[in-house]
């Protein structure tokens, strides 16, 4: 006698008897709805949370060196330090040079610039932690961005108000295609590019006004401004 | 019956031809190297261990608190002036290979060399004056060889017992001791083996150490060589010159077993010269190249007119050749009705070119035949007008055939106590019945400077680390003897010295280092003063010296000259050695990226199989893969077979070059090591062979077969919609009579207007602000692999080993399709070369099967490959029909290309590691990302470059009263592509299709341009140039 799904062959009563596994699948295909339910919301929001994206990622730096004094204070230009970042995809560090340059003077014993001093006599670098980092497969190119107009604050946020440095934004690739695709709203005069305080004047309109910076900087439109190999290579 | 359209006339192997089960299991199975079942099989216990496994490794990694591993940043304390960091910079310098310098544009990213190429600047590589150079293979592939862990790191002494790592003082100390009695003997005793050179400081240390120590002795020794060629201009003018074709001003040129385009060290300057006399064809003009050779060489493949000869018939032709001229001195041999035919049809093209024809001689035929290639080249006219002769400093010397066998005598008569070796392999590479070991074992103190601990250093008291080329300066001529400096771009990685450093330290000069040296040289051929430092650091910008070259001579050929060719005794085989277009004399043989290029003609990898001809083979009753037992004078060997179509009947060729043992990692017990077989008295060619099947097989890594363009269902379509049996052609290719009677003879059968009938929305246009293209054009590629090892080292393209190569798992993003047309018995067989890379199709298949949309196009016309958005399904490559897509399907970048590593269990580690080897690192180019394990790649058009190059116009800021907005625009040829740098034909050309004066614009919309496959509907953005052929007919004078 063959039997199907506890259907006895052969038998006449119309009857259908669930075999006795299928108890079990009930709660089995509830745990899995439940499950793939709580799976979705939980992934989004462990991807988005700043612990994911190093929102305020403020690490220790072996100088506590701080850009609320030296430039929201003394109103050093960020190109001083940054001096690569017009020409190069890197906005490079400082050499002890240029630290040197000033604290050979001011504050020449302090505890503080040790290892600034330290680094001057020995040649060795000064090993600074990384804060804004971004994936490797991310080509972002710093002077492709400041000689066309956008501020260092876009990113950066106020660095003339930090004492220690802090990831202010979450350079996720949503955060990059929401300026990608409406580059004339974040765009400034190429002069105010560093300066970090800088707001569009009340009187002009804004649209009009990035949209005229948009074409004098010859920026692409935003099929080019959204390809995959603008910024992934 | 069905037909692969490939199958109709042109074929890619035997098995193809044959359309066997084997090639249609390779054709309807996607992913031949892969197989599902292996999985399957795997046992439950396996399995579960493999899992538990991986869940530790997740639980480990899920501990990590942050996303990103904290990344230092360590500034320089003082930046060198003009550096900016992670801006590239460029250097030229010069690879010596031969005793014939190789001139390079090194490009150096934050201190390390990450790419080579030729140096725009230098004649002898620039194929687009000052805008292109052009290197080959092994000189770009010398990057990897630079950071190859391989090499020797420590200085080694080597006692009977057993070698001791020691350190340079101690090698000093002991070498000081020994100089010290040296001195006493006037350096009788002391003997130098080198590899030989041309370098003005290197030729300069040797006349000081010959002076200080009139005892000493100096031997040159190489493998391959260019001495017959001196000997014969030696015995024709009595002087030892060197010759140069100038091919682009030659009409006909009669090569007798002389690879011009492929070997030659004046390759590049070559094939360039001779593809300009092939783009001539839309002109109507074209150079008509007649081949005799005794292998199937590059040149062979491209020549007009082949005939495939025995090594000893190529004298004979050539007499007959002098004779039909007219040449004094000679006897017109006895010649077939083929061999007739051909040497005919040269004769009557020679005499119709008069002084715009020559003959060129192999380098390998004896000096007798170079003789007689002068002759005839006097007789034509030619000397002066297509050949130039000069004499190039450090050619006058004994031969390196004579100057080894004197060292041997010397050494083994006891005559020397101290031995230096300066690079080479003699050990390895010398003649096989010269003792050459015990010639060393019978030397008290030998010291070996070597870049690796190899067969020679083993033989050796003392192993030195060399520096390598990148790491040390230098000096050396081209080929014409043009000088340039050969300047380090980096600090040496091991602690190595140059050849020049340690003669310094023989003559016991008082400065010793290598830049020092070489300033000291070009302080006596330039002026002094203020004037020297801007001179000299000229040639160190332009990487020559300017008008350096030897200058031209007109000599009177010596009278009285008689030649004559002794005919081969009929019925045995007869080898002919040829030089492997990777491993070169076995020296490169640690290279991965060399192994890994298949070899333009064979597309073999990682080995070297006995070539043999189709009728051969079947007379053996072997296949390709069969091992047949050699048996020559010098010895007997077993080697594998490859059935090579277009191979002279009854020559064996054997390439030179592999079954290294001390290499390295990479080139150990890889292929066979022919040289045992190779005596002084059958250094090129040996006769009286003998060849028996030996009833083993062996596997071969070929890659001819992989990724083959079926055209399955192109006939039923065809018949369908009324077609011609044109679809689904791949190749077009006509005769220069046939061109120019009906320019129009490519286009005759598609109309041009034809649009293809679109299911969905037509794509976009892809052209906002550039549409980037390319055109490919057959006729003047010689594939010689130059772009492919360009590719590789451009975008980070890592090797997958032998094993993985014969499961179709080579990563090369552009492959060379080589096809042969014809008859397979015939040896005159003719062959096209396809390179084939990503077409970036405006209609692209690949994209419309993404699930992920991880290949899509950009606005300018790429399709570009998304790798962090890769899930690895593979329907992209399933369905891309031109077969350009490659997976990573393990990590290859940190994996050994040799074999699985197995930490745990005796499971295969087939897991990401964390690092690729730090050293091996160093060569990839930051710009391009290093892919890993389970994603998608292929050619991208060089983005990288695209955008570097659109990034830095963008930068210029047009506000600026000195720039105007023209300086912006992005012009044709800004945007080079690695390949087509690389490539020293210009047979690939890039650029932008919106702009109609474009060099790229101007190709596609050439006579003899057409895309492949575009019945499909993918309107690929790269095009293809017809082959056009300039055969021998008496109906066209070569203009």
């Amino acid at each position: 006698m063959r039997r199907i799904f506890g259907m006895t062959e052969g038998d006449d009563s119309p009857l259908f008897v669930f075999p006795r596994w299928s108890n079990y699948a009930l709660p089995v295909i509830a745990l899995a709805v439940f499950g793939g339910l709580l799976y979705v919301p939980t992934l989004i929001t462990l991807g988005a949370s700043p612990r994911t994206t190093a929102v305020g990622y403020s690490p220790t730096q072996p100088v506590p060196y701080s850009h609320r004094l030296h430039v929201g204070k003394l109103g050093l230009d960020c190109r001083y330090c940054h001096f690569t970042v017009e020409k190069t995809a890197f906005a490079s560090l400082p050499p002890t040079q240029v630290c040197m340059n000033c604290h050979t003077k001011i504050k020449p014993d302090s505890d503080k610039l040790a290892p600034v001093r330290e680094s001057w006599l020995t040649g060795q670098p000064i090993e600074w932690v990384k804060i804004h980092n971004l994936a490797n497969y991310v080509y972002f190119n710093h002077s492709a961005h400041v000689n066309h107009g956008v501020g260092c604050v876009s990113c950066h946020g106020r660095i003339d108000q930090m004492d220690q440095v802090a990831q202010q934004q979450p350079l996720s690739m949503g955060w990059c295609l929401d300026c990608h695709r409406n580059t004339a709203k974040n765009l400034r005069p190429l002069d105010e590019v560093t300066n970090l305080g800088w707001k569009p004047d009340p009187d002009v309109d804004p649209v009009q006004f990035g949209l005229q910076l948009q074409k004098s900087y010859g920026i692409h439109d935003v099929a080019y401004m959204t390809s995959c190999s603008t910024c992934h290579r | 019956m069905k037909h692969h359209v490939t199958n109709r006339e042109y074929w890619r192997s035997l098995e193809e031809l044959a359309d066997g089960p084997e090639i249609r299991g390779q054709i309807e199975k996607e992913f031949p190297g892969y197989d599902p079942e292996e999985i399957v099989a795997l046992s439950r216990r396996s399995f579960m261990r493999l899992m538990g496994a991986s869940l530790a490794m997740a639980g480990v990694t899920l501990s990590g608190c942050r996303r990103w591993p904290e990344e230092k940043l360590a500034p320089y304390t003082v930046t060198p002036k003009g550096r900016l960091p992670g801006v590239t910079e460029q250097y030229a310098s010069i690879m010596e290979l031969g005793g014939v310098s190789r001139p390079l544009l090194v490009t150096s990213f934050d201190g390390r060399p990450i790419k080579i190429e030729g140096n725009p600047s230098h004649p002898f590589s620039w194929t687009v004056e000052g805008k292109i150079g052009s290197a080959d293979a092994m000189a770009q592939a010398s990057v990897l060889e630079l950071y190859d862990p391989d090499r020797s790191r420590e200085v080694v002494y080597r006692t009977i017992e057993e070698p001791r790592v020691t350190n340079w003082e101690s090698f000093r100390q002991a070498l000081d001791a020994q100089l010290m009695k040296l001195r006493g003997t006037g350096g009788a005793g002391l003997a130098i083996l080198s590899e030989t050179t041309t370098s003005p400081t290197t030729l300069r240390l040797k006349a000081r150490l010959l002076e200080a120590m009139p005892g000493a002795k100096w031997y040159e020794y190489e493998a391959l060589s260019n001495d017959n060629e001196t000997a014969g201009a030696r015995t024709a003018f009595g002087q030892p010159l060197r010759t140069q074709l100038h091919l682009d001003k030659t009409a006909v040129v009669v090569s007798f077993d002389a690879d011009l385009l492929g070997t030659h060290p004046a390759h590049t300057r070559y094939a360039a010269d001779w593809s300009s006399r092939r783009r001539s064809a839309d002109e109507g003009q074209m150079i008509r190249l007649y081949m005799a050779e005794s292998c199937l060489s590059i040149t062979g493949t491209v020549a007009d007119v082949r005939l495939a000869s025995k090594p000893s018939r190529i004298g004979l032709l050539l007499a007959a050749l002098a004779a039909k001229l007219g040449v004094s001195g000679v006897a017109a041999p006895a010649l077939s009705k083929e061999e007739e035919t051909f040497i005919a049809a040269a004769a009557s093209d020679l005499q119709n070119s008069g002084k715009l024809g020559a003959v060129a001689v192999g380098a390998h035929l004896a000096p007798q035949l170079h003789h007689l290639g002068h002759a005839i080249n006097e007789k034509l006219g030619a000397i002066g007008s297509t050949v130039s002769l000069f004499s190039v400093p450090g050619d006058d010397r004994p031969t390196h055939l004579e100057s080894i066998s004197a060292f041997v005598s010397d050494a083994q008569a006891g005559r020397i106590n101290t031995l230096i070796v300066f690079g080479g392999n003699p050990v390895y590479d010398a003649p096989a019945d010269l003792s050459i070991v015990k010639a060393i074992a019978a030397v008290p103190m030998s010291v070996r400077l070597g870049l690796y601990e190899d067969e020679t250093s083993l033989r050796c008291t003392w192993h030195v680390p060399r520096s390598h080329y990148l790491e040390s300066w230098g000096d050396g001529r081209a080929w014409d003897g043009t000088v340039s400096v050969q300047q380090p771009m980096i600090e040496p990685l091991y602690d190595g010295k140059s050849v020049n450093e340690i003669l310094a330290l023989l003559i016991g000069e008082k400065v010793i280092d290598g830049d020092s040296l070489v300033r000291q040289t070009f302080a006596a051929m330039l002026p002094g003063g203020t004037e020297f430092e801007e001179k000299y650091r000229t040639i160190l910008h332009d990487g020559l010296q300017s008008d350096s070259a030897a200058e031209m001579v007109s000599p009177q050929l010596l009278p009285g000259a008689h030649f004559s060719f002794p005919d081969s005794a009929p019925g045995s085989f007869e080898v002919r050695y040829q030089q492997s277009l990777g491993c070169y004399d076995g020296r490169f043989a640690n290279s991965g990226w060399l192994q890994e290029m298949p070899d333009p003609i064979t597309k073999m990898t990682w080995d070297n199989p006995a070539y043999l001809s189709k009728k051969d083979a079947d007379d053996l009753d072997v296949e390709t893969g069969d091992m047949v037992t050699l048996t020559l004078p010098g010895g007997s060997m077993d080697l594998p077979v490859y059935v090579l179509p277009g191979q002279p009947i009854g020559v064996i060729g054997l390439v030179l070059g592999y079954g290294r043992t001390c290499s390295g990692n990479i080139g150990n017990e890889i292929g066979f090591n022919v040289y045992p077989l190779r005596t002084i008295g059958t250094f090129f060619a040996a006769d009286g062979v003998t060849a028996t099947k030996a009833h083993k097989s062996y596997s071969l890594a070929m890659t001819q077969n992989h990724y083959l363009i079926d055209a399955l269902g192109f006939e039923e379509r065809e018949e369908r919609t009324g077609g011609k049996f044109e679809s689904g052609k791949l190749i077009h290719e006509t005769t220069l009579v046939d061109f120019k009677a009906d320019t129009n003879l490519f286009h005759r059968n598609t109309d041009g207007s034809m649009s293809l009938k679109q299911l969905f929305n037509p794509p976009m246009q892809f052209n906002d602000p550039h549409a980037w293209g390319m055109a490919v054009d057959m006729n003047s590629c010689i594939g010689c692999n130059a772009c492919v090892i360009a590719c590789q080292a451009e975008n980070n393209i890592p090797i997958v080993g032998k094993e993985q190569v014969m499961r179709n798992r080579q990563m090369h993003w552009i492959r060379i399709d080589r096809y042969f047309k014809g008859e397979p018995e015939d040896p005159n067989i003719e062959v096209v070369y396809q390179p084939l890379m990503c077409q970036h199709c405006e209609n692209a298949p690949c994209e419309q099967v993404c699930p992920v949309a991880a290949t899509v196009h950009d606005s300018e016309g790429l399709n570009t490959m998304v790798y962090n958005r890769c899930i690895g399904t593979r329907y992209c490559s399933n369905n891309c029909p031109y077969k350009v897509r490659r997976f990573n399907y393990l990590d290859w970048q940190s994996k050994d290309p040799r074999g699985w590593a197995k930490p745990w269990l005796n499971i295969p580690d087939t897991q990401q590691r964390e690092m690729v080897d730090k050293i091996k690192r160093m060569v990839f180019n930051p710009d391009v990302t290093v892919r890993m394990r389970g994603v998608m790649e292929k050619c991208t058009y060089c983005v990288q470059r695209i955008h570097g190059v659109q990034i830095a116009k963008g930068n210029i800021d047009v506000a600026d009263s000195q720039n105007n907005p023209a300086a912006r625009k992005i012009n044709d040829g800004d945007i080079i592509t690695a390949c087509q740098q690389a490539c020293p034909t210009q047979a690939i050309v890039f650029g932008d299709l919106n702009d109609p004066a474009a060099k790229v614009t101007q190709l596609q919309k050439n006579n003899r341009a057409y895309p492949i496959l575009s019945e499909l509907n993918t309107r690929p953005r790269t095009w293809y140039l017809a082959k056009v052929r300039n055969p021998a007919d008496e109906s066209e004078q070569p203009a």
